[in-house]
């Protein structure tokens, strides 16, 4: 029987990182990926000539070379820094509401400010106080008040984050209320809750602003190759390391002795022995299902049980035989609404009626080779909650996703009018597809509902069954730098726990 | 939550609290939905079909259709007319598999038809035509690809040139308009070598006859002395004919073998049709991969390599052999479905030396770039190890 120090199941964004860094940290590992290709959410896929990005719009936390941010040193720290090329976006989004409001905000903090202050001169006072909150706010969660928590002092939290102490749970609909007047001016500064699927009013204030000040201050990214490239990359250095890998191989059980982990049954059959595994398939499947004959822990049942399913997406991909400047694109990324109103447009994410908004992203606007010459990769997405899908019959499934795809094309071809006319390439994916690629409930892909109830800052860590791990959009927040993020310090915590195995092995 | 206490001081934590508890009292620890993804995915997208053949039919000297049902009687996975199913077989010893297209109706789920043409030189047509029975389990892949109509942009009036066995997904096709009464024109110019090769030429014959939205053409290149029907080779003339001057907004679908796809092709576009409104279908390891731009010089088809499989082993193969059939007579395997360099299942990695990878493999290029290659159109053109 194979032997290994930790079994990682899943080798989307957070196992990824997580077995890489176990590997290169001396844990013999052994990666399982249901599928074919690495990446989960970040991978790509060839339809003619042209290679789809499935889901990375905007990678946030890279920061510039002159101005690196965290995400820098973590892929350093992981061997993959190297092995990939980023392209940096210059624009934050277009949001365009035919009828209403037709803007582009710059990717820079002080253009930003002087955007929207250009357009919006009555709220001059409004828009500096925000936008220095925003800022404020994010050095605070992300500097100070892990400080403060570590300490455990009301007082140091109360003196080192004040606007912590006045915001941070409050939502970022009541914030954004309290700046600004123009409802235009409020759509604009919020419109990245169209990225979380939860409207302003249930999101907390922190999550908004940090993705305000994030990709403003640091820039978005995209990924030459698609985060495909990240995926591989990962992979090649995980391999480099000593680690072994296995697609096509999904983990049938977590098998457990005396409670601990003490291997997985792969889907072949054969069984592994090992003492700490890092699931990176949501905890629902994790502990309801592959956990081998177990009850999950009361603390773990009693946390589902507050959580609610998160947003699943509705994605078309569109090779366009045009180039960017014949549909009209001045920036990578559009919001494209019907309507100012964010409720309006949430309450239709639960449905398959017509959408009232969408996203597109154009990768080649500032990535040419990301389409092949004269032509356009463009992805439309509208994200949507997958329960509506689970009553669509087998066979009504192809007609459905259709008949719902030209609804969001719809949409879009209000602000872009020539999408239609140039299609070479296109497929679509439903919240179904997402569910067959990832295997997560409702095809679910970011994890739980992100609601301010879902904060992590609620809650425990699940655990319970010592040696099992989690890592996933569904542990803490979904995205690509959160679950990178969460693999490598999942990690972190799983090898405290080899090595205290293996001390305990060597006392014996 | 050793710092509950201390978050008290945050404005709205103790709200946010009290809602995520108020949320866990109606909430549910989602064992309800256990097994849901897997049903739900296995309904769509099953890894495996257990398969029955229940009728063989004999459709022309070179061809016989096996009808199959799902084994536990169910009914089988909707498909989207065009699509195909790839159906594992072990013969000798060896586990190995071919796509084939789905040949009956969408609107029929109790069974598929799978209509096999002898391939010269062929491995699994011979098995399929010659050694399966009324009542032999088979096992197949779920319905895959994407060579099927788009209502999103192929529009309603279609085009299919077939060649040879490329007309079997012309039939589901046709048999899926004509079911559902879908407002489209559907024209199939079908060409053949030989007159007595035509499949469902009956049957094709009497829908084209009832059905105004279908016009069936008929083309042999080799016809018998006497022969009055059309003959010789689909050039841009005889297209142009039958397609008439109104081209735009047409939808072509092209199915046969690759020389007859090319040609239809470089035809197409000289009559001035867009690229983009021309599908072709996949069609397994190019023959000739030796005639494509990028092949190593001095290097022969017949030349013998050694295949090394870290940590397990290794054997020879003819460079000519695609990888994942040479794997296979050598008892490795690798998951696959099209066999033609389009659905990646068949990825794996490339350790040391080289393969030439034809225009049929159409990688991603981080897979190019970390050495993965679809082994069902790799050819090893040298000595390479590879990971399995
Ligand atoms: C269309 C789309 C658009 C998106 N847009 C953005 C965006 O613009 N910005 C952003 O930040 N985020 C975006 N996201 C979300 C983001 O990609 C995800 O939140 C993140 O990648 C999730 O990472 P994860 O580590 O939780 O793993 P996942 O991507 O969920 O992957 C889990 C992996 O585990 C495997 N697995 C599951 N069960 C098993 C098992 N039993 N055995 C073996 N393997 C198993 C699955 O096959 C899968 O590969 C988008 C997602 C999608 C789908
Ligand atoms: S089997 Fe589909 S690419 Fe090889």
């Amino acid at each position: 029987m194979h032997s290994y120090d930790a079994v990682v199941i899943g080798a989307g964004n957070a196992g990824l990182t997580a077995a890489t860094a176990l590997q290169r940290e001396g844990s013999k590992t052994l990666l399982l990926e249901r599928h074919n290709i690495p990446g989960g959410c970040a991978t790509s896929f060839v339809r003619g000539q042209f290679e789809f990005e499935v889901a990375l719009h905007q990678l946030s936390g890279l920061g510039t070379p002159d101005k690196p941010f965290i995400m820098r040193k973590v892929f350093d720290s992981l061997g993959v820094l190297d092995k990939v090329e980023f392209v940096q976006e210059h624009s934050l989004y277009r949001l365009a509401v035919p009828g209403e409001i037709d803007v582009t905000l710059p990717a820079s903090w002080s253009g930003l400010k002087r955007t929207l202050i250009e357009l919006f001169p009555a709220e001059q006072a409004g828009i500096e106080a925000f936008l220095k909150l925003c800022e404020t706010i994010c050095l605070e969660s992300f500097m100070t008040l892990p400080q403060a928590r570590r300490a455990g002092s009301e007082d140091m939290l109360k003196k080192m984050c004040p606007h912590y102490v006045k915001y941070g749970f409050m939502s970022a609909k009541s914030v954004v209320d309290e700046h600004f007047q123009d409802p235009k001016l409020k759509s604009l500064i919020s419109a990245y809750w169209l990225y979380l699927g939860v409207p302003p009013g249930e999101i907390p204030f922190p999550d908004l602003a940090v993705m305000i000040y994030a990709y403003a201050a640091f820039k978005p990214w995209h990924i030459k190759g698609g985060s495909q490239a990240m995926s591989n990359a990962l992979v090649e250095s995980f391999l480099e390391a000593g680690g072994e890998v296995r697609f096509n191989c999904g983990a049938e059980k977590i098998l457990t002795d005396n409670g601990a982990v003490s291997g997985v049954q792969l889907e072949t059959g054969e069984v592994v022995k090992c003492r700490t595994v890092v699931s990176n398939a949501s905890p629902l499947m994790t502990f309801n299902e592959l956990l081998d004959g177990q009850q999950p822990p009361l603390p773990v049942q009693q946390d589902f049980k507050s959580r609610r399913m998160g947003t699943s997406a509705f994605v078309i991909y569109l090779g366009l035989d045009c180039t960017p400047q014949e549909l009209g694109i001045t920036a990578a990324s559009s919001f494209v609404y019907q309507t100012l109103s964010d409720e309006a447009l949430y309450q239709r994410m639960g449905s398959l009626e017509a959408p009232l908004g969408g996203m597109l992203t154009c990768y080649n606007f500032e990535e040419p080779e990301a389409a092949p010459p004269g032509k356009s990769q463009v992805v439309l997405v509208c994200l949507q909650y997958g329960d509506v899908w689970n009553s669509v019959a087998p066979e009504d499934y192809a007609k459905t996703k259709y008949a719902f795809a030209e609804q969001l094309i719809d949409v879009i071809e209000q602000v872009y009018p020539k999408v239609r006319d140039y299609i070479e390439e296109v497929e679509v994916a439903t919240p179904l597809t997402m569910m067959r690629y990832l295997n997560t409930p409702s095809g679910a892909i970011y994890g739980f509902r992100q609601s301010t109830e879902d904060s992590a800052l609620l809650r425990e860590r699940l655990d319970g069954v010592p040696g099992l791990y989690l890592a996933s959009a569904w542990t803490g927040m979904g995205g690509f730098q959160p679950t990178y993020m969460a693999g490598e310090s999942t990690a972190r915590a799983a090898l405290k726990y080899i090595k205290a195995q293996h001390t305990e092995v060597a006392h014996v | 939550m050793s710092d509950n206490n201390l978050l008290n001081a945050v404005a709205g934590f103790r709200d946010a609290m009290a809602a995520k508890d108020a949320l866990a009292q109606t909430g549910s620890d989602f064992t309800e939905v256990k097994g849901a993804v897997a049903k739900t995915i296995s309904q769509l997208h099953p890894k495996r079909l257990a398969l029955t053949v229940t009728q063989i039919v004999e459709d022309t000297p070179s061809t016989k259709t096996l009808r199959v049902a799902a084994s536990d009687s169910r009914l089988l996975p909707p498909f989207q007319a065009g699509q195909y199913i790839n159906v594992f077989v072990q013969i000798n010893g060896v586990e190995t598999a071919r796509p084939y297209a789905v040949a009956s109706s969408p609107c029929e789920r109790r069974y598929y038809d799978l209509t096999i043409k002898r391939a010269q030189g062929g491995f699994v047509s011979h098995h399929l035509l010659d050694a399966v029975q009324v009542g032999d389990s088979l096992q197949s892949s779920g319905p895959m690809g994407s060579f099927h109509h788009n209502p999103v942009f192929h529009g309603d009036d279609l085009v299919f040139l077939a060649g040879g066995s490329g007309s079997v997904p012309a039939r589901s096709m046709l048999l899926n308009i004509l079911h559902n009464d879908l407002p489209f024109n559907f024209q199939l110019i079908y060409a053949n070598s030989f007159v007595d090769d035509v499949i469902y030429a009956d049957e094709l014959r009497q829908l084209a006859s009832e059905h105004a939205n279908f016009r069936l053409d008929e083309i042999i290149s080799r016809p018998p002395a006497g022969f009055t029907g059309r003959s010789g080779r689909l050039t841009g003339e005889v297209l142009r004919e039958l397609l008439g001057e109104q081209l735009d907004g047409k939808m072509f679908y092209i199915c046969g073998p690759t020389p007859f796809n090319n040609n239809c092709l470089e035809q197409l576009l000289a009559l001035g049709v867009k690229r983009r409104r021309i599908r072709i279908e996949a069609n397994g390891a190019p023959k000739s991969p030796d005639q494509q731009a990028g092949w190593p010089q001095g290097v022969s088809l017949d030349d013998e390599v050694t295949i090394s499989v870290r940590g397990k082993g290794s054997f020879t193969a003819k460079v000519g052999e695609p990888l994942l059939n040479s794997l296979e007579r050598n008892g490795y395997g690798a998951e696959n479905a099209c066999r033609s360099g389009e659905c990646s299942l068949c990825r794996i990695k490339l350790l040391s030396g080289a393969v030439f990878n034809p225009t049929e493999a159409h990688l991603r290029k981080s897979d190019r770039d970390f050495g993965w290659i679809y082994s069902c159109v790799a050819f090893p053109t040298e000595d390479i190890e590879i990971l399995l």
